[in-house]
């Protein structure tokens, strides 16, 4: 299976994706529950986030160019599975929002009735906190990522 | 219908090959190749552009089936 130097820059991006969900999102996942400023070293964690994707893309990048000398056309079916790509990511992170949104809602309505309830241990339990935020929005944005790309790989392989 | 082309029937009696033909119509190689497997559907101006590259009138490049 041959691949052009489009489609591998979308698999650059799909690995980078992954690696970042694996690599750093379960920093996010443990500290959830706690508040942003007590997150355990959280601008040596967001320095590190960015050394690696500075590196990460400067390396896949300059081997892309090392292996494809010759420069690509950008055109118009170019543009058309960006825009169709770009279109499905927009309209998942439309969708994803308004989930954000009800669970947010909904989280803070449950926890108004466990308080109703008197039920202070589960009422404890119950927070949502800003890291807790911060992890959701990362994960929808890795997840909206990699459909995106994953849909404008297919699309440079099908059309 | 169809939309279908003579691209590479053209192209061959020319002897251009995928790369020159894309490079003239500015363009990328995988563009004209799905064009000519039916797969991309060309705007006008590409369409114009390739049947002037390969001095073919437009109607006889394309046409529906």
């Amino acid at each position: 299976m041959a691949l052009s130097k489009k489609e591998i820059s979308i698999l650059i991006e799909i690995v980078f994706s992954i690696v970042f969900a694996f690599i750093f999102l379960p920093y996010f996942y443990e500290n959830q529950d706690n508040n942003l400023i007590l997150m355990d070293d959280l601008i040596g964690k967001i320095i590190e986030i960015l050394i690696f994707t500075v590196i990460y893309f400067s390396i896949a990048y300059s081997l892309l160019e090392f292996v494809f000398k010759k420069k690509e056309a950008k055109d118009e079916r170019d543009d058309m599975i960006n825009s169709k790509s770009y279109k499905l990511g927009y309209l998942l992170y439309e969708f994803s929002l308004f989930i954000f949104i009800g669970y947010v809602c909904s989280k803070f309505q449950n926890k108004e009735l466990l308080n109703l309830t008197g039920n202070q241990e589960l009422y404890n339990n119950f927070n949502l906190t800003d890291a807790g935020v911060v992890f959701l929005i990362l994960i929808l944005l890795a997840f909206i990522s990699i459909v995106k790309s994953l849909y404008q790989f297919y699309l440079y392989r099908t059309v | 219908m169809i939309l279908k082309n003579t691209i590479k029937e053209y192209r061959q009696k020319k002897s251009l090959t995928q790369e020159e033909l894309a490079f003239k119509a500015g363009v990328s190689r995988q563009t004209i190749i799905s064009i000519e497997r039916y797969r991309y559907k060309p705007s006008l101006e590409l369409a114009m552009k390739i049947a002037l590259c390969l001095q073919i009138k437009i109607d006889v490049l394309f046409y529906f089936e």
